[in-house]
């Protein structure tokens, strides 16, 4: 199991008049290879919960394991952890820092006490993985870049760690359409490629059609777990915890309510196209 | 490592003090701080904290935060009180180590020195601990208006201190979050030598200074958008009055200024 977390609880400023629980009670479990999505409204402490999957925070009581590892042992070398559980923050663009592109997605690897050789061979790799042309960009300063292309900096800065369970906090956050897509593209490769992908995001289209399983947040507690299908089905009380479901299950629900003969738990635009392309059909044939 | 710094330490509640006008407040301070320096005796000093203790325990406050912040200036404290214990050579001999002596006049001048700095560090505490941040630069503004006369910017320099103090959270929460995404990449700021730990901060304050420029950009167009000009002509939506709890306040300090100036006057004699 490479991440299990039990029980974790986590309090902020306690025993201050700011005094705030961000979690209570979580534990999950994460597969090795899984695309998983955390889903929650703003304050459900997704957010919180991801710091603690690498050891950026640790809270009692609670236990988070990685790949065996106790994270709040003493003498866990919370560097080698690092390595392991790669985390890109939301607007990840905002850590850049050094001259070039390359110094900046060099600057994990040699955190890490690599050789010049193997680091250098590290970047170019990274670069090629966010779709970056390693030759254009290496030298350039990444103040000069556009957003979209400092956030697969910033990407690439992470990846260069080689991380075999990547977390990511809204990838997509404040991109363009054809950006979104392209993010989704660039994480489902990196997916593809054997890494343990867990991904923030509040937008249930996008965890929909990406994720196998999902956890839904609320108030810093699990109110729902399992599979898109098993989560989308508890549609009404998304809606009150201040979620919804995709636009397409939605549709697929008002359809089976309106009497159509629509299948339980479709929430993939193909399944629900394929669905109402089965209902006219069926009329067409009735009328014939 | 962030938590441990706390600027601005206003402390919410609804006491006596707590409402009192902003402008009183400085006021009151400035003129308590004038009173600690016209006190010429320990009976003086005892009727100053004990009106300080008073206000405080009225405020609701835990007197552990005023005495929290001391901490910063102990080091002060403490020099002050031993610089004056040594090298006050006058009165008579008590102890005699090396070339050390000290005389009892001088471990009374180092007491009353100390007593004196602790008092004034806890007479602004209480300014502080009682009133917001906001409140007080809105008093501050009020109080210098009339120097606008001779052309100091009072407007400007209260706009200005309400935007740092706005940003200082905001500032922190991004240190914050840009430290635990460089950390995320195996940074570490926490061990080392000075030298390592200096170069350390580099990708943490690049991105924090890019930041503050880009929201000062951005703040900047905003207030433009909503055509600020300056303090000319501008009203607000708080109106500082002065009510009757201020003249109440005004009186305390009046009384205890002729308690002090009594005292002094007794010893005299």
């Amino acid at each position: 199991m490479p991440i299990e977390v039990k029980h974790l609880t986590h309090v902020y400023m306690p025993g201050t008049p700011f005094e705030a629980k961000a979690l209570s009670e979580v534990s999950l479990s994460i597969r090795d290879g899984e695309f998983v999505g955390i889903i929650g409204h703003t304050g459900s402490g997704k957010s919180t919960l991801i710091t603690h999957l690498n050891g950026l925070e640790h809270s009692e009581p609670g236990v988070v394991f990685v790949n065996g590892v106790d994270l709040g042992e003493k003498d866990t070398d919370l560097i080698a952890i690092r390595r392991v559980v790669g985390l890109v923050f939301q607007y990840p663009e905002y850590q850049l820092f050094e001259e070039t592109v390359a110094k900046d997605v060099a600057f994990g690897p040699t955190n890490l006490g690599l050789d010049a050789g193997e680091i250098s061979e590290r970047v170019q790799t990274a670069l090629k993985q966010v779709g970056l042309d390693p030759a254009s960009v290496s030298e350039k300063s990444p103040f000069e870049l556009s957003g979209g292309q400092k956030r697969r900096v910033a990407i690439a800065g992470v990846l260069a760690m080689r991380p075999s369970i990547l977390i990511l906090d809204e990838p997509a956050a404040g991109l363009d359409p054809s950006g979104r897509r392209d993010m989704f593209d660039l994480i489902r490769g990196i997916h593809a490629s054997g890494v343990t992908v867990v991904m923030v995001s509040h937008s249930m289209d996008d965890v929909g059609r990406l994720c196998d399983r999902l956890f839904v947040l609320n108030r810093g507690e699990i109110a729902y777990s399992g599979t898109p299908a098993e989560v989308f089905v508890h549609e009404s009380k998304l809606h009150a915890i201040g979620l919804d479901v995709p636009e397409c299950a939605k549709l697929a629900r008002r359809l089976r309510d309106a009497g159509f003969d629509m299948p339980e738990g479709i929430y993939r635009t193909e399944d629900v196209c394929a669905a109402i392309m089965d209902n006219l059909t069926q009329k067409g044939d009735a009328k014939c | 490592m962030l938590k441990n710094i706390t600027l601005g330490q206003y402390f919410p509640g609804d006491s006596f003090i707590h409402r009192l006008d902003p402008r009183t407040k400085l006021l009151a301070t400035v003129a308590l701080i004038a009173i600690v320096f016209v006190a010429q005796g320990f009976s003086g000093f005892l009727l100053i904290a004990a009106f300080v203790v008073a206000c405080a325990v009225s405020t609701g406050i835990h007197l552990k935060f005023l005495i929290r912040g001391l901490k910063p200036i102990m080091l002060i404290i403490i020099f002050t009180f031993f610089l004056n214990l040594f090298f006050q050579t006058g009165g008579n001999e008590l102890v005699h180590i090396g070339f050390l002596r000290i005389t009892d006049q001088g471990l009374r001048t180092a007491a009353f020195m100390a007593t004196r700095l602790i008092l004034l560090v806890v007479c602004s505490q209480l300014l502080t601990l009682t009133t917001s941040p906001i409140a007080l630069t809105d008093g501050l503004e009020s109080l210098f208006r009339p120097l606008e006369a001779i052309h100091f910017p009072a407007h400007e320099i209260a706009m200005m201190m309400s935007i740092a103090l706005r940003f200082i959270p905001t500032l922190m929460d991004e240190a914050d979050k840009i430290m635990k995404a460089q950390k995320a990449r195996g940074a570490n700021f926490e061990t080392g030598s000075l030298v390592q730990r200096a170069k350390a901060m580099v990708p943490l304050l690049v991105p924090l200074f890019v930041g503050a420029f880009r929201r000062a950009e951005d703040l900047a167009l905003a207030m433009d958008a909503r055509c600020y000009r300056g303090g000319a002509g501008r009203t607000r939506m708080k109106q500082l009055k002065f009510g009757k709890n201020d003249l109440l306040a005004g009186l305390a300090i009046l009384l205890l200024l002729a308690a002090v100036i009594g005292l002094n006057a007794i010893k005299a004699f």
